[in-house]
């Protein structure tokens, strides 16, 4: 039965148990951190480094989200007379990060099975239904058909539909109309290459491609 | 196209008072996951406006199911909670474990020591 402690100091940092001589035997069921002192939130707990440019060892599971941001959104949704405790949304920033990775592992294994290299949106929306976020998916269809919009009006240049299976590169040559969009590759570098997408809409007058 | 460009976009598409949460931030995230390698504009946007929503649902119901004192604070222990006994938030367990005291912990401890020393 593994048990996790994680002694929380004043300033925020955390010692091991065994530091203080606490053995395996005396650990008790369950997962618990400890508190060195009495904690309303307002004092004791380090800001995550919002930056992450000051922490000397960066580690991937560090990355978070900007807590001012997060803390926002929360009161947005509580009751307007409600307030969040400051390690609550420490926490709830952690949590988001853990969110993002656990979305973003399911969709790679489908787009992986599926032997694709690019995750693309329906991945994303099938993960959230199968790791029961699935109340997300309307909404987010929804937002996602205003987004395509506001695209669409970049430039002039119209979205061309390809249909799933397609090879991930493509020449810049083969399309008369390229949707400049980026596909952000993992070097970092974005490349002006198609944005691959499921059919969503046609467009009259562009040439429908066809990939076997 | 780059971040900004597109945060702007996100930001004229959904016309919300929501806040945007940073682009490049959830892409870092997401790109720390193994074998992650593209990831296309859709599933960028999706998994940041997803991410929005989440946080939403996360606050409210932990809020919700907390306490019931007049504290009208949402505390870590409502999330803690919340992860425990709603099953959408369970894989949030393993880092939203549960917080004793210190001195309750060393209480505790004394207490099963005198039982060992009892036997």
């Amino acid at each position: 039965n593994l048990t996790i402690l994680k002694l929380m100091d004043g300033d925020g940092s955390t010692t091991d148990a065994s530091q203080l001589g606490i053995t395996g035997e005396y650990m008790t069921g369950g997962h618990f951190v400890l508190q060195a002192q009495d904690d309303e939130g307002e004092e004791g707990l380090n800001d995550h480094d919002d930056g992450n440019g000051s922490k000397d060892n960066f580690r991937e599971q560090d990355i978070f989200l900007p807590i001012a941001k997060v803390a926002r959104i929360m009161k947005n949704a509580v009751p307007q007379t409600g307030k969040i405790a400051k390690d609550a949304k420490e926490c709830v920033q952690e949590c988001v990060s853990e969110f993002i990775s656990f979305i973003t592992s399911e969709a790679r294994e489908r787009c992986h099975q599926e032997k694709r290299k690019t995750i693309n949106g329906e991945d994303i929306l099938f993960a959230m239904s199968t790791l029961g976020f699935d109340m997300y998916v309307e909404p987010l269809k929804h937002y996602l058909q205003k987004f395509r919009e506001a695209m669409k009006g970049e430039k002039g240049i119209s979205a061309v539909t390809v249909s799933e299976g397609m090879g991930e590169e493509l020449a810049d040559d083969t399309f008369t109309n390229q949707l400049p969009a980026g596909i952000i590759t993992a070097d970092g570098q974005q490349q002006n290459v198609m944005v691959y997408t499921t059919s969503y809409q046609q467009i009259p007058g562009v040439q429908q491609l066809q990939f076997s | 196209m780059s971040d900004a460009n597109m945060e702007e976009k996100v930001e004229q598409a959904t016309s919300s008072k929501t806040i945007s949460l940073p682009i490049s931030r959830v892409r870092l995230i997401m790109k720390s996951s193994p074998d992650v390698s593209c990831i296309n504009q859709d599933a960028l946007f999706l998994t940041t406006k997803a991410t929005e929503l989440f946080v939403q649902h996360l606050a409210l119901s932990s809020f919700k199911n907390g306490s019931g004192k007049e504290t009208n604070t949402l505390s870590y222990s409502d999330l803690a909670n919340v992860a425990e006994e709603t099953e959408t938030f369970q894989f949030l367990t393993d880092i939203l474990p549960k917080k004793i005291l210190a001195r309750e912990y060393l209480k505790s401890l004394e207490e099963m020591k005198k039982e060992d020393g009892n036997l």
